[in-house]
């Protein structure tokens, strides 16, 4: 490991300070100061919300600070851009891959090479050359030319690293670039990185692994709630140390968990198979009043568990529900039997911005606030402001449109939505991402609430300390099915952490 | 108390734009703000209402359908057959077309919510089909005529001489609708569908269910609409409802619907429609050319559009990465640009107008062509406007801007209010005009018809330059004399539903069936009247049927069309002969690749509608003359109610250059 | 192969009508007929072009038929004021891509929706051309105007060089060159367009402004085939070509097309109308019969990239 300090003489790859951002009045970042130096791998992380996308954005210029420093090299940035940024060596490996769905990987990886190359012409054979190479360079084997949107996401971020490694970037941000990756995968990257850093480019590294990162990253930066709390040698910390900085608190104290005596089986799933969403084998039961932790990797199978459970992504399979066989078709079945889920993203599919609060509260039940079909406004209305009252939606009324509002106030008016539909069961996939920490601490005492009424609450969590915290059982996803089911009392970060990588655990 | 009625801004402005409208033409415009012309509008708003309707939930999902106005052609044309064909009764002939809409609406609503298809493109596709449909089965010729009074009323009739009765259809389908879209769940969820439509997905809306839902509703309209527009104009026809959805879209758009969906209102899209009704009707009360409409609107529709974009920058759903709206310059351009289209617009409109309108006493003479762009008609103008200036009277010169019966309609009631003194009619359909012009009549203004007639009681004179027989037979015998040896023969005609190009082939076919068994016609083609069109249709006809040695053209643009593909085939065998206008053949019958054209001197027609229409209404033709004095062209024989401009002029090369049309 | 599975549908289906005319039809296989046929297309077949990279980029112009309109008035007028030929041909193009530009700054910039922009400068400049010529045609050409005063061969000859550089132009360009390939990024995925830098609001008026030079260009070379020029040409333009792009494959939504099925689809939407007369099938028919192709080929596109969309939506 090279041996740096803050104190050299180099210049700083990056020099971040006292950055700022605030979207629709929520602070994503307060106080955000990072300094990169080249040839070092600086791990970034904090839980989620904690701002790390947000500073990452400013510096790849895809947003503008509110306010703050940001200089690449010793240049002085004061109005960043996507251009600005990528010719000043910044390349960014970011979560979700912006393909282009419609062109071959070929031309994914190439187009912004040649971006910087100029010239006006394309030369297929050496773009599918060039991308051959840089696919096999990190040790995938994927076709250039295939259409991007044919991938799977694991690929589509295979072409992403590509993409960046092609740049020749002196300034790599790699956002959970080995979420979707297999332990070779994984492998190959951290030898690529680390050759990377031995040429002489500065990588800012984010993830949730934290084994990863002590023994990939040089240097770690630790955000919390928007601040830059610390940065410290890799070498001088551990992991609960990491996570004391992270968190702030200790796992225990932040969760309102109370114990609820189960009552029935609420709903049982027996050797489930969905080959469309990359499910297989998957059994598993919830009685009421429990709240069952689902965890694992991104793209584990968590979400695509859930959106099969909920029909979107339907199976003719039959489930258990409340102790009868039944086959859930589309959402509104699903409903129609008493399940709510909550989605992952909010702003596509948890809420309709552009509708207003009671709307968007009443609009799976809409049949509840309807005479015939028809709607009754008044009751909408009530049922609205009762839930606003109840759930504390910070908004000034009923009608204030769902995109007015903040991140934690949105995701209340998505609960709201399914508290509405009275469900026996409620899925809950990552209900506290995105969301202040005023926010979580109320939905989690939502969610104790839940269960505490009789709820089955089946909750996806990629935050380990809440699925820890909150759930009565965990199960653990690896690569498509619920490899482990543990108690409360089993359950350690460890042991979650080490079935979700895909170990045997001798429970 | 906005907020309580659910009124927007937008709607306000709309409202404040439809008052200010009235009151520029209740001031500018004689008779505009009278009650029965205020029911007239709305009469004719409502085929286009009834779409507006249909197609506001539509947008409001993001969609889009192109097919309704094919979709009122097609039932038109089934529901003119179940009645004169079919034998049944009208009922069942309302029942079965409402049925067939559903059809109509069923085949968009499976391919857009079943196999997920862009609307714009199937939508596309069943505008062509079923349009084509509905040719196929007329072959674009029959119109059927003929319902019993009690259907005709429907669409003609009033309740206490006062209120169009397809009215009350229309308010009930409205309130239907504002129900289903402001007042159900199923409305609900549609503008769910139209802001996030995987948003409703997730909340368990139904999504292609409601879609589906939409599409089929819109058929069905779309057939309803159809069933009054056959009883308004007492006639079915393969081109009804042409050119309807992009109005009925127009007036969507500019009620504030958002073609992103999510926004927008009943309301506002029937304010938007009014808005755009009343513009229409002014500007013809106002004398004002019809091709100015278009233009307006097309400012119009623009100008709110950017107005809109520029209020809702912030919703915009472009994701990351979309630059900010550069407001300020953005917004001037576009203010300048609309400001300055619509000033200089109107300016030029002020000095030209169809026809100066002074103060006094002088006669106000409305004279309609069938459509102002033809060259035929053009030429006519000249005449009349050479008669209007000898008379010192006050001319109006207006009509479809392309082949439109109900425009015909609308313009004539526009007449009747507007109170002109006399109405000359170039009659596109005989049985959807008589009604308006027998109402002319009742109400004192003085009816003739020009280049073709309307029923014999709708009018007063026909100004008879020829009869179709007389047509057909001078165009038959010229051809036969062409081809001593018999032959082959092929017809291209203008659009395949134009009513009297139809009762010349008809006449045509007579003529050689009667006197020239040595001809057969081998094949007819249409050009809808656009000179390219013309010329492919003939190049085509010469390669597949090489025996054909004569064409005959009868619409105007379609004779140099075809001599011109005759000519450029070096096929000097093949003869061309047609219904057209020295000034566009001149060069064709010069060099022989046109031998005869026939034609009234188009001039003296124009000339005698102003004259005639001027005559008629000082009341100086006494009834049972045999003649009467028309200036320049002097007597003209008046064989009982037809006044006779004089044979069909033979045009060849010999007397080409002495005339000047 | 199974990336041209689209255009290899539509070839096969030509095939097909060729077959049919070849074994039931004479004359049809005739140089004289083909040219003619050829000739009467070429409009349709560049106005295509542009139409295809509007429709790459998720857009749509359906103003296409009034700009012909006027830019084969504007051709006659300037070569009845003594212009040669070529600048008269010039000064079309030019007017069409000044009109192509206003749809294009308006939904560049302005963001406005391009159906409704395009809607209303259809609507605006059909009636403002019918206005100001009052229906008249433009005449007394000057002799040299008609086929630039070449004889029918050379000019059809002509015409086939044009239209050969024009769809090779084009299908190079947007395979082979870095402004095409944006035009396929911005239909693709235009956030992401705008990540890589791609000043998609730029691409978005150059696919309209070009679109309107190559309507003013083809109304031009439209324009010169005779020796009066009619005030109402290019009536339901845009819905031949939207149908021909579409029936090649290309994605209404954006992002996936190509100019070898845009002009498969101009060939197969061209011969249907002459295969029909040459089959003796009623001229009355053919309307449905373009719909029923439009439909089929759309819903054989679909269901083809079902799987694909499938795997893309997980």
């Amino acid at each position: 490991m090279q041996n740096v300090s803050s104190n050299s003489a180099p210049p700083l790859a990056i020099a971040a300070k006292s950055l700022t951002k605030s979207y629709a009045g929520v602070r994503a970042l307060r106080s955000g100061s990072l300094e990169l130096l080249p040839g070092e791998v600086h791990a970034l992380i904090g839980e989620n919300g904690a701002g790390k996308s947000t500073l990452t954005k400013i510096i790849t210029g895809a947003i503008q600070p509110d306010s703050g420093e940001l200089e690449i090299f010793g240049q002085r940035i004061s109005e960043n851009d996507p251009n600005r940024s990528r010719a000043l060596g910044v390349a960014a490996i970011y979560q979700q891959p912006a393909i282009f769905p419609h062109l071959t990987v070929a031309e994914n990886i190439c187009m912004p090479l040649e971006r910087e190359r100029g010239g006006i012409t394309v030369d297929w054979r050496s773009r599918k050359q060039r991308a051959k190479e840089l696919i096999h360079s990190i040790g995938a084997n994927i076709d250039p030319d295939r259409l991007a949107g044919t991938l799977s996401m694991a690929e589509q971020q295979v072409v992403e690293i590509a993409k960046a490694i092609g740049a020749k970037a002196r300034i790599l941000l790699m956002d959970e670039p080995t979420a979707l990756l297999s332990e070779r995968e994984t492998e190959k990257l951290f030898t690529l990185v680390k050759r990377l850093r031995s040429e002489g480019v500065a990588i800012i590294y984010i993830s949730h692994r934290l084994e990863e990162i002590l023994s990939l990253a040089d240097r770690i930066t630790v955000l919390r709630d928007g601040e830059t709390i610390a940065c410290c040698n890799a070498g001088d910390v551990d992991r609960a140390k990491l996570i004391e900085l992270m968190v702030g608190r200790s796992i225990e104290s932040v969760f309102p968990k109370r114990t609820v005596v189960p009552g029935d089986v609420a709903i049982a799933v027996k050797d489930l198979n969905n080959p469309e969403a990359g499910l297989h084998d998957i059994s598993f039961s919830v009685r009421k009043g429990e709240i069952f932790g689902l965890a694992g990797l991104v793209g584990s199978g968590r979400t695509e568990l859930a959106r099969t459970l909920f029909g979107i992504t339907p199976v003719h399979t039959s489930i258990t529900l409340h102790g009868r066989e039944v086959t859930i078709g589309s959402p509104a079945e699903a409903i129609a039997k008493g399940l709510g889920y909550l989605p992952e993203d909010r702003r596509q599919h948890g809420v309709i911005l552009d509708m207003s609060i009671a709307s968007n509260i009443t609009l799976a039940s809409l049949n509840d606030v309807a005479k015939r079909g028809l709607l009754d406004s008044n009751r909408e209305q009530s049922v609205a402001e009762a839930y606003r009252t109840s759930l504390r939606i910070k908004a000034p009324a009923t009608d204030t449109v769902a995109g007015a509002l903040s991140g934690g106030n949105q995701q209340k008016v998505a609960l709201a939505r399914w508290l509405a539909i009275k469900p026996g069961i409620m899925i809950l996939d990552e209900p506290t991402q995105g969301v202040d920490v005023g926010s979580k601490s109320e939905i989690h005492e939502l969610i104790v609430e839940f269960a505490e009424r009789g709820m089955a609450v089946i909750l996806i969590s990629s935050e380990l300390p809440e699925v820890l915290g909150m759930s009565d059982r965990i199960g653990v996803f690896y690569n498509g099915t619920i490899v482990a089911t543990l108690s409360r009392e089993e359950a350690t970060q460890q042991k979650v952490m080490s079935l979700a990588f895909g170990h045997e655990v001798q429970a | 108390m906005l907020r309580r009625l659910h009124i927007s801004a937008a709607e306000v402005a709309l409202v404040a734009a439809l008052v200010l409208e009235c009151i520029y033409f209740s001031i500018a415009a004689p008779s505009f703000a009278t009650w029965g012309n205020f029911f007239e509008i709305i009469r004719f708003s409502v085929e286009l209402g009834l779409l507006v309707i249909a197609l506001t939930p539509i947008l409001i999902t993001g969609g889009i359908d192109l097919s309704v106005g094919s979709a009122i052609g097609m039932t038109a044309v089934l529901f003119g057959t179940m009645w004169h064909d079919g034998h049944l009764p009208i009922a069942a002939c309302v029942a079965l077309s409402l049925l067939l809409g559903l059809v109509a609406g069923g085949l968009n609503a499976l391919l857009i919510a079943g196999l997920r298809l862009p609307p714009l493109i199937v939508t596309l596709g069943t505008f062509s089909l079923y349009r084509g449909i509905a040719e196929g089965i007329t072959h674009g010729a029959v119109s059927f005529t003929g319902y019993p009074a009690g259907f005709l009323h429907l669409g003609q009739g009033y309740f206490w001489k006062l209120i169009p009765v397809q009215l009350p259809i229309l308010i009930v389908v409205l309130a239907a609708y504002t129900i289903l879209l402001h007042k159900s769940v199923i409305g609900r969820s549609i503008y769910a569908i139209g802001f996030n439509a995987e948003g409703a997905r997730y909340a368990g809306i139904p999504v292609r269910k409601r879609l589906a839902l939409l599409y089929v509703l819109s058929g069905i309209i779309a057939s309803l609409a159809a069933v009054i527009y056959v009883a308004h104009l007492g006639l079915a026809k393969s081109d009804l409802g042409t050119g309807y959805e992009l109005q009925a879209i127009t007036a969507v758009v500019v009620g504030g619907v958002s073609v992103f969906g999510g926004r927008g209102t009943l309301l506002g899209s029937m304010l938007g429609l009014f808005f755009l009704s009343v513009l229409q009707n002014g500007m013809h009360l106002m004398a004002l050319p019809s091709e100015l409409t278009g233009v307006l609107i097309g400012v119009l529709l623009l100008a709110i559009v950017a107005v809109d974009r520029l209020r809702s920058t912030g919703t915009f759903k472009v994701t990351a990465g979309e630059t900010p709206l550069r407001k300020r310059p953005a917004f001037a351009l576009a203010a300048v640009v609309a400001l300055g289209v619509v000033c200089t617009l109107l300016f030029h409109a002020a000095g030209h107008r169809n026809g100066t309108v002074a103060a006094g006493h002088r006669l106000t003479i409305a004279v309609m062509p069938k459509a102002k762009g033809d060259p035929y008609f053009i030429s006519a103008r000249a005449g009349a406007e050479e008669a209007a200036k000898e008379l010192g009277v006050d001319l109006i010169w207006d009509g479809p801007t392309s082949l439109d019966a109900s425009q015909q309609n609308e313009l004539v009631e526009n007449w009747i209010t507007r109170g002109v003194d006399a109405i000359v009619v170039a009659v596109e359909n005989k049985g959807s005009i008589s009604t308006v012009l027998r109402k002319a009549r009742a109400h004192g203004i003085p009816v003739l018809t020009w280049d073709a007639d309307a029923e014999l009681n709708a009018r007063d004179y026909f100004l008879n330059q020829a009869t179709p027989v007389g047509i057909a037979n001078a165009l038959t015998d010229e051809g036969a004399r062409l081809l001593p040896n018999g032959g082959q023969f092929a017809i291209v005609t203008g659009a395949l539903s134009a009513e009297n190009q139809n009762e010349w082939i008809a006449d045509i076919k007579k003529r050689v069936a009667s006197n020239h068994p040595n001809l057969q016609l081998a094949t007819i083609q249409p050009s809808d009247d656009d000179r390219d069109k013309a010329f492919n249709q003939t190049q085509v006809i010469l390669k597949a049927y090489p025996q054909v040695k004569l064409i005959i053209a009868i619409s105007a643009p379609a004779v140099p069309g075809a001599a011109e593909a005759v000519a450029q085939s070096g096929r000097i065998d093949v003869k061309v002969i047609g219904l057209s206008l020295p000034s566009i053949c001149r060069t064709y019958l010069h060099d022989g690749s046109v031998q005869t054209i026939f034609l009234w001197n188009t001039q003296d027609l124009g000339y005698l509608t102003v004259y005639a229409g001027a005559l008629k209404a000082e009341k100086k033709i006494q009834a049972g003359a045999n003649s009467v004095h028309v200036g320049r062209l002097g007597n003209l024989e008046i064989s009982g109610s037809e006044i006779i401009l004089g044979k069909p002029l033979l045009i060849d090369k010999n007397n080409v250059d002495s005339l000047h049309f | 192969m199974k990336a041209y599975a689209r255009e290899l549908a539509v070839a096969a289906t030509i095939l097909l009508v060729l077959a049919l005319l070849a074994a039931t039809t004479h004359g049809f296989f005739t140089v004289d007929n083909l040219s003619d046929l050829f000739l009467a297309n070429v409009p349709v077949l560049i106005v295509s072009l542009g139409m295809t990279l509007i429709i790459l980029t998720g857009q749509i112009d359906i103003s296409v038929g009034s700009v012909f309109a006027v830019c084969s008035i504007v051709t006659g007028v300037a070569a009845r004021a003594g212009l040669p030929v070529l600048v008269a041909m010039l000064i079309a193009s030019v007017v069409g891509a000044l009109l192509g530009s206003f749809n294009g700054a308006l939904v560049a910039w302005m963001r406005m929706p391009s159906i409704v922009v395009t809607l209303a400068s259809m609507v605006a400049i059909r009636d403002g051309l019918r206005w100001q010529t009052q229906g008249a045609w433009v005449g007394d050409l000057p002799a040299s105007f008609q086929r630039f005063g070449l004889s029918q061969t050379a000019y059809t000859i002509l015409m086939l060089v044009v239209a050969v550089l024009l769809i090779v132009f084009f299908a190079v360009g947007l395979r082979y060159f870095r402004g095409g390939r944006n035009i396929f990024a911005t239909g693709s995925n235009e956030a992401a367009a705008r990540i890589l830098g791609i000043d998609t609001n730029r691409v978005l008026f150059s696919v309209f402004a070009i679109t309107g030079l190559l309507t003013g260009f083809s109304a031009a070379l439209n324009a010169v085939r005779f020796n009066q020029i009619p005030s109402n040409s290019g009536i339901g333009l845009e819905l031949k070509t939207i149908a021909a792009v579409a029936v090649g494959g290309a994605t209404i939504t954006g992002g996936s097309g190509t100019i070898a099925g845009t002009v498969l689809g101009v060939v197969l939407l061209g011969i249907i109308g002459p295969a029909l007369t040459f089959l003796g099938v009623s001229a009355y028919w053919e309307h449905a019969i373009q719909g029923l192709i439009i439909l089929a080929a759309v819903s054989v596109n679909v269901l083809s990239h079902y799987r694909r969309r499938q795997v893309s939506h997980a």
